[in-house]
């Protein structure tokens, strides 16, 4: 029977729907977010007439209702209302919490792993499977269904034709994003929702097309508990909560397949508070997270960095470890975004470069950095454990370096570094002594992660991993985990087609499974 | 290394705890070594105002700290900007307290008595911070900018609850040229979800 999507909007169950006290569902499988990882999994899954459930913990917001205001998403689409950070304070973890997860408040940019990572992945963590021609068949597959393709000139706004001109003139490479997106309308309002549906995330794709074919969302719906007896997975726990009145029942699920894609931090916690799949006792453990910085500078004439596309080209002239390990990338940003990132002083000094900001373009950083973080959950609170690795603070320096350097190549008077003690760098000359003396200490740089990964990483062994390169547990049959929490190492590239990719790998590993079983 | 800082070490030793915990138990040793040189919580002219009735979150100090740190965070003399009193700068800052979670909202009312009290000895300025002028205001927050990292990240987060709730609001716009929200006034047409893929129906990759 051929499937029907519906034309706008996602046949999701809210608190508000719920009537009962109580609920019990029946599913083959259960998947707990709907993020890029679980909404490719239930799509997948379901096409093959499994009955799916999905579980978001975040509400279901249409896409009509998405304001243009960062601050008013920020508080609506993500994780704790925007302001989770790690254990110092000092590391903003932006992740989206509502139905599509990370997806619908991402800024597009689409890459496929690199083929080093990919290397080190097969080399060093015994996994000779996630070869390059393995996944080619799963990154063409999401990159044909999420319309990814490469922006056009029209779609290069001037903070990244700024970029572009600053690399030329260092002779470094540049190149144009791949954005999942159709006929971007340049509203630059990515990080808030896409409000006229061109965004090509889980909200209008992958979702909807698993809602199709049966598949059953649930929203404002925790899950609190995986189930297991005897070694089998057999559901999940969940309580589903207004966001207004607290909870409003709660919900078992009977499954015999649990797949885990609540992103990096909630998954590891869940499986810690579930007390499954830690023998190996890395749950947690191994989590990178691509600490970012925004290096702003000045330039003389008006740049608006809020118009146009949000992300539009990018350096990869050191994207090789040997070369450096890190990437820059032209970014856009708004008025609150721009009061967060810099403070050239208190008061006065503050208000005049407020008042200065359309005259401002950013270069965001992103590196390869280590699997130094932690995930736990302690005293009934999440922690996230994570500070700039000794090995990866030169590489952040470098990165700083680099931008600075491009900025003034493309003609920046000057250029702020993003620490929180208010430093500027007004010349070439002066960047290697200041950057070489910003300390590696925390709250010194103020850094963004978009990109939490590796914190239930895979593997071949299970004294070492969480999972096996089909993400199955090690120790629970049944319990799967389809999202950023599976990556041996970080990825240095934003992370989205990984996920994608590794996702549908795990959903047919799972397929395969279960037809020699049958 | 001042005093401030030997203490703030020491306390960092004591172990990693979650980001507020952290600030309060350096801002604990901070008073501690100051302890012998203040009156703690020494009485302010603002404790006996009112608060008035739309306060949900904020505590009552908390409230008369935020208000006497607006004008001098945000200061507009000079410049085209918004003067502050034109926008829910408190309103929204009340709105955010309620949106964090109780462990960090109890930590952030003992972080944020901290920092107004320690201004009584840290600067020598000897008043608490809701009795400053906003020169010294600015002074003091500038001096916590480079301080430790208790003391930057303290600081930081007043600013942020600050700045954000100024420059959220719309009418803080105009003067920077900020559009703000275009897709209704561009009159976008919305797209709505994805057709099924061609390959619905076809076997996995």
């Amino acid at each position: 029977m051929s499937a029907t999507v519906q034309k706008s909007g996602l046949a999701v169950t809210t608190a508000a729907d719920v009537k009962q006290q109580r609920l019990d569902l029946k599913a083959d499988v259960v998947i707990v977010g709907s993020g890029a990882g679980g909404a490719v999994t239930a799509y997948e899954l379901a096409r093959k007439g499994l009955d799916v459930v999905v579980l978001e913990a975040g509400p279901y917001v249409p896409s009509k209702d998405f304001t243009e205001k960062f601050n008013d998403m920020l508080e609506t689409l993500y994780q704790d209302h925007g302001g989770q950070t790690n254990a110092d304070g000092d590391l903003l973890l932006l992740q989206g919490r509502c139905v599509g997860g990370s997806t619908v408040v991402n800024g597009c940019v689409c890459f496929r792993t690199p083929e080093f990572i990919l290397q080190k992945w097969q080399q060093q963590y015994g996994l000779p499977e996630l070869t390059e021609q393995a996944l080619r068949p799963y990154f063409e597959r999401v990159e044909k269904n999420l319309a990814i393709h490469e922006n056009e000139e029209w779609e290069i706004a001037r903070h990244s034709q700024l970029l572009r001109t600053g690399a030329e003139n260092l002779g470094w490479s540049v190149r144009p994003f791949k954005r999942n997106i159709n006929q971007c309308a340049l509203t630059g309002h990515c990080l808030s929702g896409c409000k006229s549906e061109r965004k090509q995330s889980m909200l209008v794709t992958y979702l909807p097309w698993a809602a199709a074919h049966g598949a059953r969302i649930y929203a404002d719906t925790e899950v609190t508990r995986v189930r297991a007896d005897n070694g089998r997975a057999t559901g999940v726990d969940a309580q589903i909560m207004d966001p207004e009145q607290g909870k409003v029942a709660d919900l078992r699920v009977t499954a015999d397949r649990v797949i885990l894609a609540a992103g990096a931090v909630q998954t590891p916690l869940l499986l810690q508070k579930s007390g499954l799949g830690n023998s190996s006792g890395q749950v947690g453990r191994n989590f990178a997270c691509h600490p970012s910085m925004f290096v702003l500078a000045r330039f003389p004439e008006p740049v608006h960095p809020w118009k146009g596309a949000l992300l539009g080209t990018y350096v990869d002239e050191f994207m090789d470890p040997d070369k450096g390990g890190f990437i820059l990338e032209g970014g856009g940003l708004g008025a609150s975004e721009m009061a967060l990132l810099n403070e050239p002083g208190t008061g006065k000094p503050f208000m005049h470069y407020m008042e200065d900001m359309k005259h401002y373009s950013g270069i965001v950083t992103l590196i390869h950095d280590h699997s130094v973080g932690e995930i736990s959950w302690q005293e009934e609170t999440k922690q996230v454990d994570y500070r700039i690795a000794e090995a990866d603070f030169p590489t952040m320096q470098q990165s700083i370096k680099a931008s600075a350097r491009l900025q003034f190549a493309a003609g920046a008077d000057k250029v702020f570094v993003p620490s929180y003690q208010p430093l500027e760098i007004n010349s070439v000359d002066e960047i290697d002594p200041v950057v070489d003396g910003l300390v590696n200490e925390p709250n010194s740089l103020r850094l963004v992660s978009y990109h939490p990964q590796g914190s239930c990483r895979m593997g071949p062994d299970p004294a070492s991993s969480v999972v096996n390169v089909r993400g199955e547990s090690h120790d629970v049959a049944g319990l799967y985990v389809a999202d950023a929490s599976l990556f041996p190492t970080s990825t240095i590239v934003n992370p989205q087609v990984t996920v994608y990719a590794l996702a549908h790998w795990v959903a047919d590993g799972m397929l395969a499974d279960m037809n020699r079983a049958a | 290394m001042s005093e401030s800082d030997k203490a703030a070490e020491e306390v960092a030793r004591l172990g990693r705890r979650p980001f507020l915990k952290s600030l309060l138990w350096g801002g604990a040793a901070v008073a501690a070594v100051a302890g012998g040189s203040f009156a703690w919580l020494r009485r302010s002219g603002v404790d006996d105002e009112p608060v008035p009735d739309w306060v949900r979150h904020l505590h009552a100090n908390e409230y008369h700290l935020m208000r006497r740190l607006i004008p001098a965070l945000l200061p507009v003399a000079g410049t085209n900007l918004t003067p502050p009193e034109q926008v829910p700068v408190l309103r929204n800052i009340d709105h955010m307290m309620g949106l964090l979670n109780t462990t960090v909202r109890k930590d952030l009312a003992k972080g944020l008595v901290l920092m107004d009290n320690a201004a009584v000895v840290s600067g020598w300025h000897g008043k608490r911070l809701v009795d400053l002028e906003p020169e010294a205001a600015r002074a003091y927050f500038d001096t916590w900018t480079r301080g430790n990292r208790i003391q930057r990240a303290l600081q930081g987060v007043v600013k942020q609850f600050i700045y954000t709730s100024y420059w959220r609001e719309p009418a803080t716009w105009p003067p920077v040229d900020y559009d703000g929200p275009v897709t209704e006034e561009w009159g976008l047409e919305y797209l709505g979800n994805a057709p099924l893929p061609e390959a619905d129906q076809e076997q996995s990759a």
